[in-house]
């Protein structure tokens, strides 16, 4: 894989949001308590690379994600884009530059599309506020580029059609289009292909891999789809409870996962495993602690089969076992 | 620019609007307040060729108070004016009074109500105060106040565009009493609409704020300041009537409201001349009541989630 250093860097990235007390607590100037969204992680992007962010639902990733895009602010750590801290960088000019390089494919393509603008006015926001074109003409020609890129050919049937004139699969096309029309170096994908049929997953995700192949742009895609995540990228980082708790290249962490938490996900895939090499693991017990209540020690320990004293004392930190495979686990050494 | 770049949109723009109209005419209630405003908007638009110019004490045509006939359909005044030719004439000053307030009140109430919303923080707080402050103050004080202050900017007894300083007055004093009904709306409903994901696209894609309220929040709230600004004109025209009845009306060009005050003032109740009261009293409810009629049809059309199901 093309890689010529990092294009981003996250530097034990913690959000908290604060949680909203009664209003008995809040005469008595009690602390209600926070939401360990993020709480504390490294990860790197190299340029032209895609790294999968797994995990299940409120693990935090769609929050790693805000805060890469600036929509939200991180409580502690730091966001490095090509090695200048962009942590602290606020307001709309002095983000211009970095909006023009790293842009977002929301979740929900049905939410992300203002239903009383045109897939050109929503195609071309970007274009407009960045300041990108100089007139019309280049407007509808970068708007074209990036609607075909998208898959919507031929981009003038789509220019003057509204989101509810669309199926799901070209409403997240026009997002696509939307995100990719800056020619960004990178994009946050969260969730790009959950809302979509599996026939039309297949064409978006090949959308996203040709944008690398053709462009060199990186992509942190966010799934909580492990064999999803093991088809589309280079590496995996496997989020819990706010924390990354393992990390490696995509064969290695679906094929020789080292943390407990991994090996659960990859056993409840049907699809990657064959009998001969499925662990002799129990499966999943309980739900995902709130991210409220973290437990002490190890957050996967409560639901963790191999659990033992240590897990329930200190937190482990990752620790290498293998080439660029980092687990965090008291087992893994 | 978008428009030019786009040919196609203003067709299906249209034909969107078209619907819009055909599901809006759909409802009974719209219906009928459509014909009724209609009707009034053309008595408005040309009193002097329906009724002749305005009858004063001196041009009176008529005996004092004299019942409806055929000669005056709906009898004369005190002095022998001729009350539909006063009504014709009235319907021009109250509906321009009310629209022209409306108009204040909206463009007042949504500026604040979306700041507020958008902002939060110490500009909601400070913003909702001054919205408190206005949803309570009476209109009839704040229009001693600021009556003084208006003919000064204006400058007593120069007509603009036909219409008197102290008609002015009103509109001013309504559109300053009726906005912070709209504001609030305005600003619970921009609460939610900036939580939406369109609006964080819009951030990454390097809007400013100021873009983000006019192109992603605004059009989103036209629906509500539609059907609410219907019921502000209805608002309005109750406020203009009890103002001028209160004797702020300009008895050289009378609305509604000054007609009832000028009936009253005559004695008309105890002379029981019913047509005098009653010809301007039945105007001010038709016209609030269509306007209501407007507002809650629009509310239903925008908002298919709140229709009864018959
Ligand atoms: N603005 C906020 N205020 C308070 N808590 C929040 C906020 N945003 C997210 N959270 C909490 O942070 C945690 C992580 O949320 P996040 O949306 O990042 O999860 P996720 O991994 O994207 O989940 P999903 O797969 O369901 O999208 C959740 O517990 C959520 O309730
Ligand atoms: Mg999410």
């Amino acid at each position: 894989m093309p890689d010529t250093g990092d294009i981003l860097r996250l530097e034990n990235l913690e959000v908290h949001f604060p949680i909203q007390g009664g209003l008995f607590d809040r005469v008595l100037g009690r602390p209600a308590g926070v939401v360990r969204a993020v709480d504390g992680i490294d990860l790197t992007i190299g340029h032209g690379e895609i790294v999968a962010l797994v995990g299940e639902s409120g693990s935090g990733k769609t929050t790693v994600g805000r805060v890469i895009t600036k929509l939200a602010q991180p409580t502690a750590g730091r966001l490095l884009f090509e090695g200048a801290d962009m942590t602290s960088v606020r307001g709309l000019s002095a983000l211009r530059p970095y909006r023009h390089h790293v842009q977002m494919i929301f979740q929900d393509a049905y939410q992300a599309l203002n239903s009383r603008h045109t897939v050109f006015d929503i195609v071309a926001e970007p274009l407009r506020s960045l300041r990108l074109v100089e007139n019309d003409a280049q407007l509808t020609e970068r708007v074209s580029e990036a609607l075909a890129a998208a898959g919507l050919n031929p981009p003038g049937d789509f220019f003057a059609r509204f989101p509810h004139e669309l199926s799901g699969g070209q409403r997240q096309r026009v997002v696509i289009a939307g995100a990719l029309a800056v020619r960004p170096e990178l994009i946050v994908a969260d969730e790009p292909v959950s809302m979509l049929d599996v026939s039309i997953r297949a064409q978006i995700l090949q959308v996203l891999v040709d944008l690398r192949d053709k462009h060199n742009m990186a992509l942190l895609f966010i799934t909580h789809d492990l064999p999803l995540a093991w088809l589309i990228a280079d590496r995996i980082a496997v989020l819990y409870l706010g924390k990354l708790v393992e990390i490696g290249s995509a064969d290695e962490i679906t094929f020789n996962p080292r943390h407990p938490y991994t090996v659960a996900l990859r056993d409840a895939t049907p699809q990657i495993h064959t009998d001969a090499d499925r662990s002799k693991l129990p499966a999943l017990q309980g739900e995902v602690p709130s991210a409220a209540r973290v437990p002490k020690g190890c957050r996967f320990h409560p639901r963790c089969p191999l659990a033992f004293d240590r897990c329930r004392q200190d937190e482990p930190p990752a620790i290498e076992v293998g080439p660029q495979h980092l687990s965090a686990c008291w087992l893994a050494n | 620019m978008s428009e030019s770049s786009v040919p196609y949109s203003t067709h299906r723009r249209v034909q969107a609007f078209k619907g819009f109209l055909r599901q809006f005419l759909g409802h009974g209630g719209a219906q009928l307040g459509f014909v009724c405003l209609v009707c009034f908007l053309v008595l408005a638009a040309v009193p002097n060729i329906l009724v002749g110019p305005l009858q004063t004490a001196v041009n009176a045509t008529g005996d004092f108070l004299v019942p409806p006939s055929g000669q005056h359909l709906l009898g004369t005044d005190e002095v022998g004016r001729d009350v539909l030719n006063l009504v014709v004439h009235g319907a021009r000053i109250s509906l321009t009074i009310a629209l022209l307030a409306t108009v204040i009140s909206l463009i007042v109430g949504a500026t604040v109500g979306m700041t507020a919303g958008y902002f939060g923080h110490w500009a909601d707080v400070w913003l909702m105060r001054l919205t408190d402050f206005f949803f309570v103050v009476p209109s009839f004080v704040l229009a001693l106040v600021i009556t003084p202050v208006v003919l000064e900017v204006m400058g007593r007894g120069r007509d603009i565009l036909g219409f008197r300083p102290s008609i002015f007055v009103i509109i001013v004093v309504i559109g300053l009493t009726s906005w912070a009904f709209v504001a609030r709306i305005v600003r619970s409903q921009t609460l939610s609409l900036k939580e939406r994901t369109f609006v964080d696209r819009a951030r990454v894609a390097g809007t400013s704020n100021l873009s983000i309220m006019l192109k992603h929040i605004l059009p989103n709230l036209v629906p509500q300041i539609a059907a609410n600004g219907a019921l502000v004109v209805a608002g309005a025209i109750y406020v203009e009537t009890s103002l001028s009845f209160l004797g702020l009306g300009d008895p050289l060009q009378p609305s509604w409201g000054t007609l009832l005050a000028l009936a009253q003032r005559a004695g008309a109740a105890s002379a029981g001349a019913w047509w005098y009261l009653g010809a301007p009293g039945i105007c001010v409810l038709m016209v609030s009541l269509s306007f209501v009629l407007i507002g809650n049809a629009l509310d239903d059309t925008f908002n298919p989630r709140r229709r009864v199901i018959p």
